[in-house]
């Protein structure tokens, strides 16, 4: 293998391969009684979708239970979190450095913690309302970590506190600029930023233009989509979002970041609030002479109740879980559960997300070929760590340079429009058929030969049977598959079943007998990396069934 | 030197031509087709640098003489840029403004001044000309989602006015010429910077690769040696990637993985027997990409390249935030690293055949949100290489009073030449014909010019 290029590459780039041990997800709950059959595919299927990568013993489990109580089980989880474990890290000089042991203890929870789902749903929701390690809050690392932990809090919870939570947070403030965001000064040409207004409409919650139910473009008479706002509306919520800042500072000008207040919800600072009349989405008038909460609740009320939020929603939580093209019917079903839980509660996401994984569509009994998706790079990672125990002798997952390898990381985007487009299509026959792949907009020749490379150092380099690892470095645990690696067949077996679900096609399988049997059956280090490696890089593991 | 196998990029071609290309590379495969081959006598290529998030370019030029300067200075307050530090620029053609440039960009200012570079002014997506009284009256047929970033880079990149198109300009511009590039071994377009919208179209798929180049496989060796199991994984590689897939998304996964395989070995191949570069380039994100465009330009008769577009690009321009902080170093970048590619292609002897030139999603608010602006429309962008009639301004200078005659609010101002016009200025250059320009940029015909005149 060409490793010492490879290695040489990444170490110019300042990047770590360590890892640290993590365990697998054992502790779990008893198994409740009977369950509903599920077969190891839809086993598979379910929990690529659900978690951050299928495992056999996870797989025999939701046999055991069945999806609904699993995944009822599983929204009961403990949830886990990343600010803790910063706070226990004694505090660098340069604070930047902390980023290690945030994108560490992602991983931590990615792949060894129980609440899977629940971190799954956190790492989705990063992508909707995205704030990034890439800029201002560079030095920051405890107000993502806090973000984070908002999210994963939230990710069951109810999408009005969630709103009301990313609104507030300094992570997001500093992100989008509404913490120090004052109220005009005509005589300066001074006015409300509109970056924070924009964004959350346009990103976070009804999109651009009116939809219908269904997730289609609602048209005017001319058949044109009608925009959602204007400009007029982009102003009043700016004006709505002025005077919040660091909480707990002598003064709007005094607020200054510190280690506590960029982890707590920002303060309002009354004398800069504008204090007018604001024009809202829907016609709404906020009369003038309210409180700055007044004035945000009555926005964010208003962002809440637009028809829009449900299939909006709905499409983006989809599509990073289940499918990049969810049927019209599909996102109907799951919106109407975000407009009503059935027990009259609108924005219960703990309901929608179960709508997604329960529905028909996300366990197709004859799939089509737009079912799926492309996995994204991260989860191509996360699944083979979890499925083969990927873990470092120091405990640790220092994979800070994620965004550079995989085209993606923990709160790692390179700006609020995320790591991909929701509406990205390849040229050719995705485009040309009006569907989307998201997940291919990252996925050019550069990054995909980047994340082969990689992955080709993980399987031969980075194994249990290497005896020169060095503490940091995160290695899978091949020997199981060294046991029986003698046995061509039973070594593709194996790996198929812990990466494929048991499934692989013909093609793959043949390569991978040819190149294995090209290698002598004593080196059952190397016979095993070669099985992984064509595994990981197929075009069947990119994707998610 | 090797070249690219042919067969490799025909393969899938040819029985995909009348139904679009998957998985084709531009012009090569399919003027096989087409049939007729009329090669270009001569070289060309473009270079995009596209400044993400917005460029705040009333900052970048600026009137210098009292009375205009003074305007700007109110509107702009804190977020002006002090008189005395603007670098003087002399243009040919004058409308009664002195001008400057902002202070971080020496290098510009001595591209400007020797005729090597001209500035677009208060250029940006439109459908037709637009006052603002069209505006105000609901006359106007604007483009869709004004002021967002996304849309309006697309805009920028598609020219595709209120319906929506997945094109982009410079992809048809390599659908257009496909006959007249028959021998090229490589896309016409290749991105530094990510899948671009530029550079996508019907026939036309870009070849992505990193700041320095493409990646090459690890694992794999072209050795031909049977017992070369690096050879041999490289084989079972491809007929794992060439194999039938059931959906969208393994066909689309394996088509990127293809383009990979068949290309990086041998662009790297090249690039690692071309001789060095004296000029010195800015270790930044954007010198590094320019640098390696430069490089790749040094070894276009390796791959019989006659036409090129390149794409690169940086963010942090949405000064949403500190911009008067942040500024000098953005735009100081730009200049520096512009300018460092133009010497470059000087030294290579090609400065009069590489046109460089600016997009961004849109200018921004004259007026501030305290501490920086927000999304706005018209902005200013440059253009650089020795095929330029450079030291000029062209376009229209607009009023940078609040509320005037330019401005629909807040400092946003109506752009008065349309990024049609530009992309079709350029196009007509690169050898676009002019009855084809409507297809590079579909509303020319509402302008009247449909060649701003900036290109030799």
């Amino acid at each position: 293998m060409n490793k010492t290029k490879l290695l040489s590459l990444i170490a110019s780039i300042g990047l770590s391969l360590a890892g640290c041990g993590g365990g697998s997800s054992g502790n779990s709950p008893p198994l409740p009684p009977p369950p509903p059959a599920v077969t190891k595919a839809e086993a598979f299927q379910l929990l690529n979708q659900a978690t951050f990568g299928a495992t056999q013993a996870e797989a025999q489990r939701v046999i055991a239970m069945g999806i609904e109580a699993w995944i009822d089980e599983q929204m009961q989880m403990p949830m886990s979190l990343q600010l803790p474990h910063l706070n226990n890290l004694p505090q660098p000089s340069n604070m930047a450095e902390l980023q290690v042991d945030r994108v560490d203890i992602w991983f931590r929870n990615a792949i060894n913690e129980p609440d899977q789902l629940r971190q799954r749903v956190a790492f989705a929701l990063s992508e909707i309302m995205v704030v990034s390690q890439l800029g201002a809050l560079i030095d920051a690392p405890y107000s993502l970590a806090s973000y984070n932990d908002m999210l994963t809090q939230e990710a069951f919870g109810n999408y009005r506190n969630l709103i009301g939570r990313v609104t507030l947070h300094p992570a997001m403030g500093v992100y989008l600029s509404m913490l120090g965001n004052e109220k005009p000064n005509p005589a300066l040409n001074i006015r409300p930023d509109e970056n924070y207004a924009r964004e959350l409409m346009q990103l976070f919650s009804i999109g651009l233009v009116e939809l219908n139910a269904d997730g289609s473009d609602l048209l005017d008479g001319q058949n044109q989509p009608i925009p959602t706002y204007d400009q007029a509306i982009i102003e009043g919520f700016a004006h709505i979002y002025t005077g919040w800042s660091y909480a707990g500072a002598p003064s709007f000008e005094q607020a200054r970041r510190n280690r506590i207040n960029q982890t707590i919800p920002m303060q309002l600072y009354p004398a800069f609030h504008d204090g007018g009349e604001k024009q809202l989405l829907n016609g709404l008038m906020v009369p003038a002479g309210q409180t700055g909460d007044q004035d945000l609740d009555a926005a964010l009320d208003n962002v809440f109740n637009h028809p829009n939020v449900g299939p909006f929603i709905a499409i983006r939580l989809i599509q990073r879980l289940v499918t990049s093209n969810p049927s019209p019917g599909y996102i109907l079903r799951v919106g109407a559960v975000f407009d009503n839980n059935g027990f009259g509660v609108r924005g219960d996401l703990g309901a929608v997300v179960k709508a997604i994984l329960m529905d028909d569509e996300a366990r197709p009994e004859m799939p089509m070929e737009i079912d799926g998706k492309i996995k994204e790079p991260l989860i191509r990672l996360t699944q083979l760590w979890r499925a083969y125990n990927g873990s470092s002798a120091s405990g640790k997952y220092p994979l800070v340079a994620s965004y550079y390898i995989f085209g993606q990381g923990p709160l790692q985007a390179a700006h609020v429009f995320n790591f991909f487009s929701p509406f990205f299509a390849p040229a050719g026959e995705i485009r040309n058929s009006s569907f989307v792949a998201p997940e291919l907009e990252i996925a050019t020749e550069y990054q995909n030969t980047f994340i082969t490379n990689y992955f080709l150092l993980l399987c031969f380099g980075l194994n249990s049977a290497n005896p020169d690892l060095e503490e940091d470095d995160v290695f899978i645990d091949i020997s199981e598959e060294q046991a029986i690696a003698a046995d061509t067949n039973a070594l593709v077996d194996m790996v198929v079943d812990k990466l494929l679900g048991g499934t692989v096609s013909d093609v793959l399988r043949t390569e991978m007998i040819g190149m294995i049997d090209r290698i002598d059956t004593v080196d059952t280090a190397n016979r095993t990396a070669e099985a992984i490696y064509f595994v990981v890089t197929s075009p069947e593991f990119a994707y998610q069934r | 030197m090797k070249k690219l196998n042919r067969r490799e990029f025909l393969a899938t071609t040819s029985a995909a031509a009348a139904t679009a290309a998957i998985g084709s590379y531009p012009g090569v495969a399919f003027s096989q087709v087409v049939g007729t081959t009329a090669p270009f006598p001569d070289y060309k290529a473009l270079v995009c640098v596209f400044l993400h998030g917005g460029n705040d370019s009333f900052n970048m030029l600026i009137p210098r003489s009292n009375a205009e300067y003074s305007v700007y200075a109110a509107s702009r307050q804190n977020m002006a840029v002090a008189q005395q530090d603007l670098l003087a620029i002399n243009p040919v053609t004058a409308d009664g403004t002195d001008y400057g440039l902002h202070p971080s960009m020496s290098g510009l200012q001595g591209l400007f001044e020797s005729g090597r570079a001209a500035i677009i002014c208060n250029i940006g997506p439109l459908i037709q000309p637009t006052t603002k009284a069209d505006i105000f009256n609901g006359s106007a047929k604007l483009p869709p989602q004004l002021f967002s970033h996304n849309d309006q880079q697309d805009q920028w990149n598609s020219l595709r006015g209120a319906t929506v198109s997945k094109t982009g300009w410079a992809g048809r511009v390599a659908d257009l010429i496909r006959i007249n590039v028959t021998d090229q071994q490589m896309a016409t377009n290749i991105s530094l910077s990510g899948n671009s919208l530029l550079q996508s179209a019907e026939e036309t798929v870009a070849y992505v690769i990193g700041s320095n180049g493409p990646l090459e496989f690890s694992s794999f060796s072209n050795s031909g040696d049977p017992n070369d199991i690096f050879y041999q994984q490289r084989l079972a590689f491809e007929r794992v990637i060439n194999a039938n897939y059931d959906t969208i998304y393994e066909r689309g996964f394996a088509e990127v993985q293809r383009r990979a395989v068949a290309t990086a070995d041998l662009v790297n191949g090249a690039l690692n027997d071309a001789p060095a570069l004296n000029t010195v380039f800015p270790l930044t994100p954007l010198g590094n990409q320019l640098r390696t465009v430069a490089r790749l330009i040094s070894v276009r008769d390796t791959f019989a390249m006659q036409r090129q577009v390149f794409f690169v690009g940086i963010g942090g321009f949405d000064s949403h935030d500190d911009q008067v902080m942040n500024q000098p170093a953005l735009l100081g970048g730009v200049s520096e690293a512009m300018t460092a590619f133009y010497n470059a292609t000087v030294e290579l002897g090609i400065a009069d055949s590489v046109t460089s030139f600016t997009q961004s999603d849109f200018g921004r608010t004259l007026t501030s949100n305290g501490d920086g602006t927000d999304h706005a429309w018209g902005g200013n962008q440059l253009i650089i290489g020795d095929a330029v009639f450079g030291r000029d301004i062209y376009g229209t200078f607009p009023s940078l009073e609040l509320d005037g005659a330019d401005d629909v609010g807040g400092g946003r101002l109506i752009p008065t030449t349309s990024a049609d016009q530009y992309a079709a200025t350029l196009a007509n250059w690169f050898g676009i014909p002019d009855q084809d320009l409507d297809i590079v940029a579909p509303s020319i015909d509402n302008f009247a010019l449909r060649d701003l005149g900036f290109m030799i």
